[in-house]
């Protein structure tokens, strides 16, 4: 290394307004970022696509059948059939098409996955919020958490399933009613953690107010905790309901799931592996996808990732 | 502290071993030394017992014979007189012996009772009982003799109304001289005062159970009652221990499990873990000496009625109900080695009907005026009549012969027989004013299903009923909430297809939890699909159930509500039911069985003429099975179907062949 | 510490009470039919009906109802079955379930205790390489492919391919509890490596680790010494209490390998009406659940020395 020396080290340049204001402002901002990193995870990104191209094929799927679910009929000459140019699925038990039946299904269980995460990111936000910040809320909370996570949630399904009978908006309540906690708990934890924080307490002694402190400071924390919680909620709910309804306590009548057609093909599946395969794929490109997405998602919105 | 935590962690680890490797093989009521189910004394020499028959396909008779039952079918109690429901009765009918036994043609055997017979046109029964029977405990120790006092004990227990809540109690309020007495006496009674009651006691000495020795009893019957000795093989005249009752509280005695309770029967329940197996033991000490017996019989719960195909596969089970995809999958193969090994279940004892709701709600409680009003209509319904064509639903029970399920009477089928040997339901048939052909059209046709008929019918009824009835009418239909929809969904195209959705709409419907609350009471259904099986062999039994305006009519009261129709709007229906009724009951007046048959024969003709209630069907399936049926006991009343005794097996499955044999013999033994 | 286990204990006991009581009345809103047998709906009428569950007590107001299935509590007296087991006391069929249960649940955490944490341990030794990557991928599959389908193919292979029984035996209870175990396990080592994975690298990420590779230190030993240990403080919180989750049982595998356990003594009791068995085994649930929790703290306070149990009554 040559000896410099001292005014080669260093040279004045002339002031600038303009380069002043850009270090005192910096253009970060939080969803670009998010956005960003999340792109930088390439399978991810095709994991995403191939998600949403699951969703938007099967209805599309529908709307190519060659038969519709509302005008299914039996026939004896069709019990089981294999797939072929006719019956894309095959047939099911009684001989009516696969096709439509699954993708129906299909539908009907991804509209009951997205609705409870929604559901359960809601209550499970808000509640977790309160329970962080207001105090005296922290004991009753606290019951009603040990209430519900001290037994098994089967249980509760359950008895929700036989006192007001099987239904979709029963169904989505009921996970809801029991799938908040978790969120919940997570919230608490990450409010509490941050909410007296030396930079949050400075930010409120100068007078920023609560609201802008929560949404500002720690509201991209939670992000990431949600987006993780929802990334597990969803294959969760999918796999609650092929149980519930294995065990007779599922959606209603008319409300086919995937649950339903894995329950039913369970029983035949090394005969007729199409009626468990096809269905099963369909669940488990779902669950997967959404999995890595989420948690990559998650990764993505975390602000400690961020540049 | 590093090595702290290892050694925690260690610790646990241990610790999980060991509570996990603990608690041995006690999970069950085990009795010690005796799970084995091959004890060295039985298996010797057939010395106690008859040698069981030889196959005759090969194989080797089977000593140890495992079975399956489906979980929810686990049983709840094991005190005979206390249940009323097949899922403990099959179990315990081993364990207990009756006065008398079913054979495997559905005759009458002599069991501990010798001798029977009445001499007043069966008002008085009495029964000569043999000195040799003995109660034993799980173990096989004699505990004590089996005489006349069990039969005295156990019917003071059922008419106790403190005692057996009210449980097999109604045949015997019924029949049986002063019953009815002391069981409103002992409700009036306070519970303890009623629970200290014996069959000694003075209250009890008015009821028609007289013992004039140890081995000898008496009933006194409140009617002439021809079919009594039938009743001995119902769980409501079978024995309870007088000695094992004198030892235990009311509640101990409920609460008996295998390892308390004394058997007579032809087994030991040596092992029951309840909602995985339960194992029966040869009972040593049996009355029958020639009989043949298994050395034991497992019971196997499965949790899957469809999971024991998987279970034959593997060789854990000798018996299994064939699900509709195995047999498909099997017979639509010809070169798969099973398929000679698919056979037919002889038909189960119940007689399926449509029975109508004759006053229908809709579900906002309101009367459902359509389908009332059309159900009045003999054309709407005989529409039905002869409109439906089941043969997909049947296919989907039986593939290998759909059409053995049809049902044409609403009696069972060879359930009582004049004494010409002339099947009673035949006669029924040969009475029916339009006649039923021999056979259908073709092999997918049933024999009652006639399209032009039933659009001839359909006709009429819409024009008749024109101003009265919206057509189409809704048609309502219930099933649990959860359960597979398959059957469902192809009944209601056996019902739409031929009448057209113009005509009828099948709606299917469902209920959450219990459809006595959901829908019976409520009275929401159109028609339900009632198998009666019988209580006792008379044709009676059958009829008893649908009268009009007769207390106890059970069908009448919980499903038909006939009762309630609007007689001002719909008096014909009215008048057909109270005519038909009417010929019921004079036909219960006569004693001489051929004469009462027939007479219950004209009645049932002329609920079938005017298509009151709609024959539906039988029921069975198809199996693969290392058992011989057709050496079952098959009867059609009582609690004896489920006894492992004089079975013949082969280690070897059967083929259709040789249950086709099988069938010739049976016959031939008539 | 005794001033904090005793007020700990009480707070147990009434979240135990509220449990029982918020079941106790979902039960009494079921509709009570299942009560009564198929064939005593058929053949009693209403008045029967009503008559007899007026005997059994189950019509009075359900306050009172209520207040003296408390009174029965107080005096440790559980009830007798109904319709499981008529006339037999709660504790006497619970307790045989219980061992099943525990047994299978017991064993399989044990198994999946030890496989899921060495493998979360190679996980986190090669990290981004191969085995990291399988493990990775069977974690994933586990957690998005229903239960149903992985244990179906689970009960195929075992039963058809290996020839293990399908059903469990009480007479061959060493082999034919393999597969249950197996489907029980497969769950739980997944979330143990997942865990132990994710704790050790962010571990192992930390400064003083970084201190001890400069020092020198073998990079077995840093990874058993501390990273593994460290890592083991939060997940050490969980054991007892998903341990005794797993001896309630598993519905879903006590259904497909007949496993007389607990998990189907629940439904089954549910389904025949028997209040008295459905509350008393919340009450074993909740009362387990909230042991656990309390064994989790404990547990983690002897890992961990710095950690010191507070009267605060904190949640986790």
């Amino acid at each position: 290394m040559s000896k410099l020396k001292q005014d080669e080290l260093f040279r004045v340049i002339e002031y600038s307004s303009e380069a002043a204001e850009r270090i005192g402002y910096s253009n970060y901002s939080y969803w670009k970022s998010v956005w960003h990193n999340f792109l930088k995870k390439k399978s991810a990104v095709v994991m995403a696509i191939i998600f949403v191209a699951v969703v938007i094929f099967s209805f599309v799927a529908l709307a190519i059948g060659k038969y519709q679910y509302s005008e299914l009929v039996s026939n004896t000459k069709l019990y089981f059939q294999k797939p072929n140019s006719e019956y894309w699925f095959g047939c099911d038990a009684i001989g009516r098409d696969y096709w439509c039946q699954v993708w129906y299904a299909a539908q009907v269980s991804i509209k009951l996955a997205l609705l409870v995460a929604v559901g359960e990111a809601i209550v499970g936000v808000v509640i977790g919020c309160l329970w962080g910040y207001v105090r005296w809320l922290d004991r009753p909370l606290t019951e009603i958490y040990n209430i519900i996570n001290n037994v098994p949630t089967i249980i509760y399904m359950t008895l929700v399933s036989m006192i007001w009978g099987p239904s979709f908006s029963h169904m989505a309540i009921a996970l809801i009613a029991t799938g908040w906690l978790v969120m919940a708990r997570n919230v608490r934890n990450i409010v509490l953690m941050y909410r007296d924080r030396e930079y949050n307490l400075a930010s409120r002694c100068l007078g920023t107010p609560v609201w802008r402190v929560l949404t500002k400071n720690v509201f991209p924390y939670l992000i990431s905790v949600v987006i993780l919680r929802l990334a597990l909620s969803i294959p969760g709910t999918i796999a609650t309901e092929t149980t519930l309804s294995y065990l007779g306590l599922g959606l209603g009548i008319d409300t086919p799931s995937l649950g339903l057609l894995l329950r039913d093909a369970r029983l035949h599946f090394l005969e007729y592996s199409h009626l468990l395969v096809f269905p099963a794929v369909i669940v488990s490109t779902i669950t997967l996808t959404f999995y890595l997405v989420g948690n990559a998602f998650s990764d993505a919105a975390d602000p400690r990732n961020h540049v | 502290m590093k090595k702290k935590t290892t050694r925690i962690l260690a610790m646990l680890l241990a610790a999980l071993m060991v509570l996990s490797a603990c608690g041995g093989n006690n999970d069950g009521n085990t009795t010690p030394g005796d799970d084995s189910p091959s004890n060295s004394d039985t298996t010797g020499g057939n010395t106690q017992t008859g040698t069981p028959p030889a196959p005759t396909n090969g194989g080797d008779p089977i000593d140890e014979l495992v079975v399956w039952e489906v979980s929810s079918n686990e049983m709840e109690t094991f005190l005979m007189a206390h249940s009323e429901s097949s899922r403990d009765l099959d179990v315990l009918a081993n364990n207990y012996s009756a006065l008398l036994e079913i054979d495997n043609y559905g005759h009458l055997n002599p069991a501990v009772a010798k001798e029977w017979g009445t001499e007043d046109e069966g008002k008085t029964w009495t029964f000569k009982l043999r000195d040799d029977v003995t109660w034993v405990d799980v173990n096989g120790n004699e505990m004590d003799k089996t005489t006349a006092r069990d039969w005295q004990t156990a019917m003071e227990w059922i008419l106790n109304y403190h005692k057996n809540d009210s449980k097999n109690v109604s045949m015997l309020r019924n029949l049986i001289e002063g019953a009815e007495e002391y069981y409103e006496l002992t409700q009036e009674m306070d519970p303890a005062a009623a629970q200290a009651l014996t069959y000694e006691s003075p209250e009890f000495a008015n009821v028609g159970i007289e013992v004039p020795d140890d081995y000898t009893i008496i009933y006194h019957c409140k009617v002439n009652c021809p079919y009594f000795a039938t009743l001995a093989t119902s769980a409501a005249l079978y024995p309870i221990p007088a000695g094992l009752a004198a030892q235990k509280s009311v509640e101990d005695l409920i609460a008996i499990d295998n390892t308390t309770m004394w058997y007579n029967g032809p087994y030991r329940m040596t092992e029951y873990v309840m909602n995985n197996s339960k194992t029966q033991t040869r009972n040593e000490s049996y009355w029958d000496k020639d009989c043949s017996l298994f050395d034991s019989v497992r019971v196997v719960m499965i949790e899957d009625g469809n999971m024991d195909d998987m279970y034959w596969e593997t060789g854990e089970v000798d018996q299994t109900q064939l699900a509709s995809a195995t047999s498909q999958t099997i017979l639509d193969n010809p070169s798969d080695p099973r398929n000679e090994l698919v056979v037919s279940t002889r038909l189960r004892k119940y007689s399926y009907q449509h029975m109508f709701n004759y006053a229908k709600n809709k579900a906002d409680g309101t009367p459902d005026t359509d389908w009332n009003n059309a159900i009045a209509n003999e054309a709407f319904r005989k529409s039905l009549y002869w409109g439906l064509n089941y043969y997909t639903t049947w296919y989907r029970g039986n593939r290998l012969d759909p059409m053995v399920l049809e049902n044409l009477a609403y009696t069972m089928k060879n359930f009582v027989y004049f004494s010409d040997g002339t099947d009673y339901t035949d006669r029924v048939l040969s009475y029916l004013s339009e006649p039923i052909p021999a056979a259908g059209k073709d092999e997918t046709t049933p024999r009652r299903f006639d399209a032009e008929k039933a659009l001839a019918y359909k006709e009429q009824a819409m024009k008749e009923l024109e101003g009265k009835v919206n057509f189409p009418v809704n048609v309502d239909y219930y099933v649990k909430a959860g359960s597979s929809l398959d059957g469902a969904l192809v009944y209601k195209e056996n019902w739409e297809e031929t009448l057209g959705t113009d005509y009828i709409v099948f709606n299917i419907c469902e209920y959450v939890n219990s459809n006595t609350q959901e829908v019976y009471d409520p009275q929401l259904q159109s028609f339900t699909d009632n198998g009666w099986g019988a209580d006792y062999g008379d044709v009676e039994n059958f009829h008893d159930q649908i009268l009009y305006g007769v207390d106890g009519a059970f069908y009448s009261e919980r499903y038909s509500n006939i009762n309630q129709i609007d007689e001002s709007v719909n008096p014909e229906v009215v008048a057909l039911w109270k005519e038909y009724t009417d010929m019921v009951l004079e036909a219960k007046q006569v004693y001489d069985l051929d004469e009462r048959y027939d007479a219950f024969a004209k009645a049932e003709a002329f609920l079938l003429d005017h298509a009151l209630v709609i024959p539906y069907n039988y029921s069975n399936y198809l199996q693969m099975t290392k058992i011989n049926d057709y050496t079952k006991k098959y009867a059609f009343y009582g609690c004896q179907n489920g006894m492992y005794k004089n079975w013949e097996t082969s280690t070897e499955a059967y083929t259709a062949e040789d249950y086709a044999r099988f069938i010739e013999e049976y016959e031939a033994g008539k | 510490m005794f001033k904090y286990t005793v007020k700990r204990l009480l707070q147990s006991l009434l979240t135990v009470l509220i449990v029982v009581t918020v079941v106790f009345l979902l039960m009494r809103l079921l509709p009570n039919d299942n009560y009564f047998t198929e064939d005593q709906q058929m053949k009693l009428n209403i008045e029967e009906r009503t008559e007899l569950l007026r005997q059994a007590g189950l019509l009075d107001p359900i306050p009172i109802q209520l207040f003296r299935y408390y009174g029965q509590l107080l005096r440790l007296d559980f009830g007798t079955s109904r319709r499981i087991q008529t006339g037999v006391a709660v504790m006497k069929i619970i307790e045989s379930k219980f061992t099943v249960s525990m047994r299978l649940g017991l064993t399989s955490m044990a198994i999946s205790l030890v496989i899921g944490v060495l493998l979360g341990v190679l996980q986190a030794r090669r990290k981004d390489r191969l085995p990291d990557h399988i493990v990775t991928a069977y974690t994933i599959f586990v957690n998005s492919v229903p239960h149903l389908v992985s244990y179906s193919l689970i009960l195929v292979f075992g039963a058809r391919v290996l020839q293990l029984p399908s059903m469990y035996s009480t007479r061959n209870v060493g082999k034919s509890i393999i597969l249950p175990i197996a489907c029980l396990a497969m769950g739980s080592i997944a979330h143990y490596a997942l865990w132990t994975r994710r704790y050790m690298v962010d571990e192992s990420t930390k400064d003083y680790i970084k201190l001890a590779r400069i020092k020198g230190m073998a990079q077995k030993d840093i990874m058993l010494k501390h990273v593994l240990k460290n890592a083991f403080v939060p997940l050490v919180q969980y054991i007892p209490a998903s341990i005794i989750m797993t001896v309630g049982g598993s519905l879903l595998v006590e259904r497909f390998f007949s496993v007389p356990g607990m998990g189907t003594l629940m439904t089954d009791a549910i389904n025949r009406y028997d209040t008295e068995v459905v509350q008393t085994c919340v009450m074993i649930y909740a009362a387990l659940g909230i042991i656990g929790v309390f064994l989790g703290d404990i547990a983690m306070m002897i890992v961990d020395p710095r950690i010191k149990l507070a009267g605060g009554g904190e949640t986790r």
